[in-house]
Formats: C-alpha cells, structure tokens, sequence
C-alpha cells in the first residue's frame, strides 16, 4: 500500500536544459555526452599518435616497391587511373556507392529495353543492303561479296538471274517500298487500303513530337548506361585492387587502362 | 511567412487552452513555411481536426507511368507483308499478333485492342523483337516466312514459348503449332502457355530424336528451328525428313557463337548452307538480325525431298 502511494507521489525527474542566455552554445552537455566526445576525441589522439610513432621509428634505408611504383607530379601524389579519366568521371567514383550505381544501373537497362521496344524497329534507313549470291545446282555456292554490310542475302539458281535481280520484282512490292525494311506491302496489299485504324491529323502531329522526344531520351539513357557500366567495372575493380589476392598487371584496355588478373587462390 | 499561404499547418497547439498562450502563436507561424513547395499536395494536416484532404485530382507520379499503347490507343494499323501480322504506328512502333486468347498476357507483354471497322474490339499483343528472332527477322525484312494462318508449324528450340505464343496467334485456329523442347525447366512454361492455345501441342522431347515425337506430329508445312547447336542443319535435316512435306519450307536462327566462335560470323553462315544442302534444304534466303541480335542469322529454305 505504502509503495503505491510513494509512487504516485514521485516527481518526473526533469533535466536541466541550456539557460536562455546561454543557448548560443548548443544543447547543455551532460555526461552521457561528454564520455561519447571524449572517446571519440582520444580514439583520434591514438591513432595519430600511433603513426607519429611509427614514422619516427622508420628505417631511412629500408627499401619499399611502392618508391618506384607510384610518382609524384610538383609534389603531387599521382594516381595513374585517374589520369586517365574525365573530372566528371572521377567526381562521380568518389563520391557513389558501389551499390547503389548497380541498382541505378540496373533500373536504367530495364528502361533502355522497355524504350526500345516501342521506339528502334521501325526505322526506315536508306542504305543499299542487298547482296545476291547466286547458286548453281544447289551444290557449290560460289559466294560472290557485293557490298559493304551485307545483311540480307536471296539466293538464286543462275549467273543470269544474278544481273537481272529486280528487288521490288523479288519482293512483290512498289520499288519506293523497297528499303521500308520493316514492312514491305505486297502489290495485292497496295491495292486496297488495308489500315485498320487511322489516327487523326492532330494525333499524327503530336505522336510525332512524342516520338522524338523519346528518342532523344533513349540516346541520352544509352549514354547513360555506357557511363554507368565504366563507373561500375572501375568501382569493382578498385574495391578487388584493395582486398587480399595475388595479382599481376596484364596488358592495357583500349582506354590505356591497366588490366590485373588474379590468382586462382583455393577459397577456404 | 514568406512561401504564401498555400495549405499551412495549421497553428500546432494554438487553442490549447490556458497555458502556454504565447507559444502557441508560434507554432502557428511556423505552420505557414511549409507546404509551399509541395505542388498541389496539399498542407500536411490542414488544421487539426478537420478532415485532411489531400493532393486534389492528381493520381501521383508513378500511375502516371503505365499505358503506353493500352486504353483507348491512338494508333495507326496496318497489316504486315506477312499475313497474320500487324504494325502500329503512333508515338510508338510495334509489330502485332492478333490474341488468341483475348485478355490475357502470355510473358508480360502489352497488349492494345483496337476498334475495327464492324466496331467490335480486336486485342493484339505487341511482339519484341528483342525477345523473338522470328520477329527481328519480320522487321530485317525477310521476304518470306511461311508462318501464314492455317498453316502446320513444327518449332524447335521452343524454349518458355513466348515466341510459340506468336506463332500460334498467327497461324490461328485453323493452324497447328507442335513445339518441341528439351529442358523441363522452360518447358513448364510453355505447356502452361499450351493450356491456353489450343493450337499449340508441346512435346517435351530432344529435338535430336524425332522418333520419339513421331506419333504426335503430323506432316507440317514449315519448320522453325532456333536450337543453336554445332549440329543443328543435322537435327533440323532428321526432323524435315521425319515431318516435312515435300516443297515445305524451313526458317532456322543461326547463332554465329554456337556454331563455332574462333571464326567471325558471316564465315559461321556461310558455312552453315552447303550443310544444310547436303540436307537436301535448298537456301532461299539469308538475313542477319542485327540491331536486334548480334552475330544472328536467320536463314530460309525450302526442302525438296526428292529431285
């Protein structure tokens, strides 16, 4: 009984709080804080004192690989990758997360791929790209290279067919339809207006503009993902460069980057 | 205040009774700060019991994302070279297939319906040609494909079918498609994708060994091979003997990389026809699939069984 009311009796414990005349320092330091500070300023005070140490007990005529290895440009420390890359780059790989450009990355491709769908196919480009090859007695394909890239071949049976190869005839469509790759409307077709649905005039206009405005967003994304693909292999192998393994230098990218190449090491 | 007084916060505390005046009346002027930024979203809160009403019409950035071509789509369509085949023009371009089973997405692809001419509503799926090299090659412009509705397909190398799935919209109902593949893994998916399509008869088998499928397969007007093995003019020659009528046609991927990847690969393809001659499989024609595949090649023939 005596308990209970003693308990109903007990004051909230109030801390004091900075004085009005003192807010300008901050919040009131109590212990709590004070030990955090404290250790926190002493770990530093270690360390430090720890590299003193150990620079002042340094043998001047020890010798390290890393003397010849690395250089220095007007006292400088000179990082030889970093060399190689742009400010942007470099701002970008110090200053992102490992993980987080992954993700990013991996955000954007699933964009790339979804944009491309509706957007890359159905280009009309204007390059010749027929090659005929012809074929004899269904035996021995003489080939015959024609163009540059040649990437779509009809194989006839004679030397004459050859000359005479009328692409719009091969395809049974109007010679203007020719290089509409994507769909080339046989004549039966053409006769008759087969559309099934048409958009209005205003429609036509303004999906136009939509059109492009993708487009644009799609190169500027590729751009992206090119950029972020570097900034990831960089990242990785950096992060690898730093952890334990045997490794040696093989050859240079064609960027003039070193490439490593690890040990195979028996993981326990 | 500064930032108009757009959906303030309300004065936090303001009428709260007797004590505290003074504070009060602080907190309210802190209240007008925010919500300026917001857009249409509204103050946060908006006075303390009343009721919160929030963000006015707009549905939220991330809906705002979805319909593409869905919905009432402003399209232009017209039928492909190849019968069976679709186009859509408007902000964006996609090869059709009329759904078989109207509704229903077989791999997560859009899908548009359109109003034809009687007004009665038409579903077509979009076909990736990412995804599908039959449908890479229908945008490279392959002269001919031989898939045409009604007719008999034998596909092989079905995989999950989402190409099938394609093939069995074009063929139709009057068509039949018999897709063979090896792994039971994608194969589930492609019998889940039969149970749908009448059309479509999976068969679970190595294509290497038609004997095996002989009793369910009948004489089929075309083959489609995408098996991408070191042998596949063999494999596809024992399956044309087996089930291709005489004069069939064959569509077969080439895959430069399986085939053998020391040499580049017009010299892979090159190599593949006299192969697929001793087959008895006449070359017709030869496209690459680039931009849609890299080092792909899909080549058509026609078999002649006896000379």
């Amino acid at each position: 009984m005596s308990s209970l009311r003693n308990a109903v009796h007990r004051r909230n414990h109030k801390e004091r709080s900075q004085p009005l005349n003192r807010q300008k320092y901050g919040l009131l330091e109590k212990k709590k804080d004070y030990v955090a500070r404290a250790r926190d300023y002493h770990s530093k005070q270690d360390r430090l004192k720890a590299m003193r140490e150990k620079a002042a007990f340094r043998n001047p005529d020890e010798f390290y690989f890393k003397m010849i290895n690395s250089k220095t440009k007007e006292g400088v420390h000179l990082t030889e990758r970093n060399e190689k890359f742009s400010h942007d780059f470099l701002k970008l790989l110090n200053t992102q997360d490992l993980n987080y450009v992954t993700q990013q990355r991996d955000v954007g491709r699933k964009r790339i791929e979804r944009m491309q769908q509706g957007l890359v196919l159905l280009d009309d480009d204007v390059h010749d790209e027929f090659a005929e090859e012809e074929d004899e007695d269904m035996m021995g394909s003489s080939s015959k290279t024609i163009q540059k890239p040649k990437n779509h071949i009809v194989f006839v049976d004679n030397e004459e067919e050859v000359k005479k190869f009328d692409p719009a005839k091969h395809f049974d469509t109007a010679p203007e339809l020719v290089h509409r790759k994507f769909n080339r409307p046989r004549t039966s077709q053409l006769k008759k207006d087969l559309t099934i649905s048409h958009l209005e005039k205003a429609d036509i206009k303004a999906a136009t503009k939509e059109r492009e405005r993708s487009l644009a967003e799609l190169a500027s994304r590729m751009e992206r993902e090119e950029t972020m693909a570097k900034l990831e292999s960089e990242m990785t192998l950096r992060k690898n460069l730093m952890l334990k393994g045997r490794k040696k230098k093989v050859g240079v990218d064609k960027d003039g980057l070193a490439k490593y190449k690890w040990k195979a090491d028996r993981k326990k | 205040m500064g930032f108009g007084d757009r959906g303030g916060r309300g004065g936090r505390g303001g009428g709260r009774g007797g004590f505290g005046g003074d504070r009060g009346g602080r907190g309210g002027g802190r209240g007008g700060g925010r919500g300026g930024f917001g857009g249409d979203r509204g103050g946060r809160g908006g006075g303390r019991g009343g009721v919160a009403k929030r963000g006015g019409a707009g549905r939220g950035g991330r809906g705002g994302a979805r319909g593409g071509a869905r919905g009432g789509a402003k399209v232009t369509v017209e039928p492909h070279r190849h019968e069976g085949i679709f186009v859509a023009h408007g902000k964006e371009d996609y090869l059709l297939t009329k759904n078989l089973v109207p509704g229903e997405s077989v791999y997560g692809e859009k899908r548009i319906s359109i109003e034809g001419a009687d007004g009665a509503k038409v579903e077509y799926r979009v076909w990736n040609p990412f995804r599908s090299k039959v449908a890479a090659g229908v945008l490279g412009g392959v002269d001919n494909i031989h898939i045409a509705p009604g007719k008999k397909v034998l596909y092989l190398g079905a995989a999950s079918g989402t190409t099938v799935s394609h093939v069995a919209d074009i063929v139709g109902p009057e068509g039949l498609v018999y897709a063979v593949e090896f792994s039971h893994r994608s194969g589930r998916d492609l019998i889940n994708m039969a149970k749908k399509r009448t059309n479509v008869i999976p068969i679970i088998e190595d294509a290497r060994h038609p004997h095996k499928y002989r009793m369910l397969v009948g004489m089929v007007d075309v083959i489609f091979a995408d098996v991408a093995q070191p042998d596949q003019s063999r494999i596809i020659g024992i399956n044309a003997h087996h089930f291709l009528k005489n004069n069939g046609h064959i569509v077969i991927s080439i895959k430069a990389n399986c085939i053998d990847s020391t040499v580049d690969a017009a010299t892979v393809f090159a190599g593949e026809i006299p192969k697929l001659q001793e087959q008895r499989i006449k070359p017709q024609e030869q496209l690459t699939l680039e931009p849609f595949e890299r080092d792909h090649a899909l080549v058509v023939g026609k078999y002649v069984r006896a000379k």
